[in-house]
């Protein structure tokens, strides 16, 4: 498995560095925010072609099947170049699920293929909020409730719905055109929106039922979990090199600022605080992939979103502090980063939320 | 005698433990000060009878002659069972330092009176007016026939009061244009009239370090160790491994367990604000522990460690004071009481582990100083 060879981790890293860098790095992502706010699908296309999309399908199902720490690698370079496109969410949420419900399924090629792009419907409104508790109902084809929390539901082609079938949880996929089918989008800090979706009598079809649609949602959320924790701090690290060109280079006093010991421990302390969340983060998914017990799965995904909240808060927060004046400003890049950060942390929980997931998991093994 | 660096690294752990466990001195576990050596003789006895006293040095030498990965699980394990150190500065400091750069008379003569505890070394580095600018010590030394005269004072020096030697960074160039040259390491006997020792009693009521006066302290010339004006760069030299050690994770761990069991008997995580912080520093320790495996595979790919596992010292230091202080928040009101609480069949000395942490900061180069340091070599930062 390649979550252990370094070697080839460099490689995959050093090629999607390049592929995101050629297409224009995080300009890309201030010039798609101000057209509306969605990805680029022909970039879709590009990383999909470059195998990117199915990194933790198996082979056998037309992916690379190389790994969850492979995938933490290249969410670090999506999180660089705070690229919209729906990377973490397809790997994570739609392929992560569909890879283990139903991997012979016509759909799962085209969202490899980058030529369909599903966004994941799980959560509700006042809903018991544990993976799999459903008020929306799935009978006889047809889907009629409200998901909330949507994330890429704007850009993306159809919806996988967890709903409440007759005999427990079902996994529906819907078509975001289909009739009954209303998205009601709320504009996110860096430009993107989530959705809340409400289905009547909207017509879907059943791709699986019962607990195991539960069990490949906990899997697969604590997958995107950590897959997010690795976007931040990837983020995180670019964040980090803005700020500390931009305090090389900066002059007051006529000297550059990052001559003065106030700003030096500042840096300091943010590089080390990037330092240990990327060496958590990345700990954290090779050991996810040998993993195979979910408890101790999500409590490790728990511990990486934590982690990399609390760094990426924190570092992204100071970096506009650092920058003074103009980092308030919508000009420079830092903002973006910051506003992207804001979005990522509040995805799938905070460092709060996590810390409370990952004790509670603790004291459940300690009691065990 | 056994070469260890062939044993595979689970074998070599399980031997060292198995060591440990079954010959170190249940009540000396996790001493909570710094033992004279009367108090741990008797362990040094059984090291030097196995051979285990200086695990770094070559086998040459009488060490074990270990590598950086075995060496690094020696550390680990020492720490994990609470194998106190013992008076090791002649094995850390001096010892590594005559072998690298003495004479072989020196060697001959020196380097077995380490390993037996026969000298019992101090480090005479800081003194008032040079502590994390310690290239500006002023204590000097100047030659009078076959021996230097030692004039001066130097302070923190740790366990002099119970040390037969010390080795020590005097100036013996004056009027070098740079501070760091005409400095030179020297090996000189405690016990005589030019050398007065106090103790300083410390913050936790110890008497742990001492200030040392040299009045016409004398020493014979063959004590130079290395070139004459050449000793900064030498001690300079030696430190590489150090600064990983420093921060190992081990402190910090074993002041979270002691925490947790501390807070489970005082029910102090029935506080939902106490789990979080507790849950925090958990963390915090867990997530430096894959950094600092990150630096110890570093080592044992054979590569030299750079500048940035300064931060290792400075996360893990500052993640111990915040875990001490828990311990005092678990405490409530008993946090200020200065003798071990015994709860159930938990017994914790809490402020002596708050007071245990208070100096890491302060040690092996301030935070502030491995900030500064960052800055420059990692952060390429100017001026």
């Amino acid at each position: 498995m390649l979550s252990s060879d370094h070697d080839d981790l460099r490689l995959l890293r050093e090629s999607a560095r390049t592929l995101f860098e050629r297409a224009g790095g995080s300009g890309r992502a201030r010039k798609l925010r101000d057209a509306g706010g969605t990805w680029d699908p022909e970039m879709v296309r590009e990383l999909a072609e470059a195998g990117v999309l199915g990194v933790t399908v198996p082979e056998v199902n037309g992916g690379l099947g190389i790994g969850l720490a492979a995938g933490g690698v290249i969410a670090e370079e999506v999180g660089r170049v705070i690229a919209p496109e729906p990377v973490v969410m397809t790997i994570g949420l739609s392929l992560g699920l569909l890879r283990r419900l139903c991997p012979d399924h016509p759909t799962m090629e085209q969202l490899i293929g980058g030529d369909t792009v599903l966004a994941l419907a799980w959560q509700e409104r006042g809903a018991g909020g544990a993976p799999g508790d459903a008020a929306c109902r799935y009978a006889d084809g047809k889907l009629t409730g409200s998901k909330a929390w949507v994330v890429g539901a704007a850009g993306s082609h159809g919806f996988l719905v967890v709903a409440q079938g007759a005999e427990g949880p079902v996994l529906a996929l819907t078509e975001a055109t289909a009739k009954g089918c209303s998205v009601d989008k709320r504009v996110q800090a860096d430009g993107s929106s989530m959705g809340e979706l409400s289905f009547s009598g909207t017509p879907a079809e059943e791709l699986a039922r019962g607990t195991v649609v539960k069990d490949a949602l906990t899997e697969a959320i604590s997958d995107t979990t950590a897959l997010a924790a690795a976007e931040l701090v990837g983020l995180s690290d670019r964040a980090f090199e803005i700020t500390l060109d931009y305090i090389k280079t900066r002059e007051q006093f006529d000297k550059p600022i990052g001559s003065f010991q106030v700003i030096q421990h500042r840096a300091v302390d943010l590089n080390v605080m990037l330092e240990v969340a990327q060496a958590g983060v990345r700990e954290v998914l090779a050991q996810m992939d040998c993993e195979t017990d979910p408890r101790v799965r999500t409590q490790l995904a728990s511990r990486a979103k934590a982690r990399a909240v609390t760094a990426t808060k924190k570092i992204t927060r100071d970096a506009v502090q650092l920058h003074g004046a103009v980092g308030y400003t919508d000009e420079f890049d830092i903002g973006l980063y910051l506003n992207r950060a804001l979005v990522l942390s509040a995805w799938l929980g905070d460092d709060v939320y996590h810390r409370r997931m990952w004790f509670k998991a603790r004291e459940q093994e300690g009691a065990a | 005698m056994a070469d260890w660096n062939t044993m595979s690294d689970a074998e070599f752990r399980k031997e060292v433990r198995r060591f440990f466990e079954t010959e170190y001195p249940e009540e000396l576990c996790h001493l909570p000060h710094r033992p004279k050596f009367a108090e741990i003789e008797h362990w040094h006895r059984k090291l030097h009878a196995k051979g285990w006293v200086a695990p770094a040095w070559p086998a040459e030498y009488g060490g074990m002659g270990l590598n950086a990965a075995k060496l690094l699980i020696f550390y680990e394990e020492q720490q994990r069972w609470g194998v106190n150190r013992g008076r090791d500065m002649g094995v850390q400091m001096v010892g590594p330092l005559i072998i690298k750069f003495g004479t072989q008379q020196q060697k001959d003569y020196w380097l077995p009176r380490i390993l037996s505890c026969e000298d019992i070394w101090c480090q005479g580095y800081s003194e008032s007016g040079a502590g994390s600018d310690l290239a500006s010590l002023r204590t000097r030394a100047g030659i009078d026939g076959d021996e230097f005269v030692i004039n001066g004072q130097k302070i923190w020096t740790t366990m002099a009061h119970d040390a037969t030697h010390i080795f020590m960074l005097v100036r013996t160039g004056p009027g070098a244009p740079k501070k760091q040259q005409g400095i030179s390491f020297l090996l000189a006997p405690m016990d005589q009239p030019g050398v007065d020792v106090r103790p300083i009693r410390t913050l936790a009521g110890e008497n742990e370090f001492c200030e040392v006066f040299f009045d016409n302290a004398r020493t014979p010339c063959e004590n130079l160790v290395g070139e004459l004006n050449k000793g900064w760069t030498m001690a300079k030299a030696l430190l590489s491994f150090e600064r990983i050690f420093i921060g190992s994770p081990s402190l910090a761990q074993n002041a979270l367990g002691q925490l947790e069991s501390f807070a489970r008997c005082r029910g102090a995580f029935d506080d939902p604000v106490f789990c979080d912080r507790f849950a925090q520093a958990a963390l915090d320790v867990e997530d430096h522990a894959a950094l600092y495996a990150r630096f110890a595979d570093q080592l044992k790919r054979g590569e030299t460690l750079g500048a940035d596992v300064s931060m290792l010292k400075i996360w893990v230091t500052e993640c111990f004071q915040r875990i001490t202080e828990l311990m005092i928040e678990a405490a409530g009101p008993d946090g200020g009481t200065i003798s071990p609480l015994q709860i159930g069949n938990v017994s914790v000395d809490v402020l002596a582990s708050f007071y245990k942490a208070r100096p890491t900061t302060i040690y092996g180069g301030s935070n502030e100083i491995q900030r500064n340091i960052l800055s420059k070599a990692v952060l390429g930062l100017p001026g």
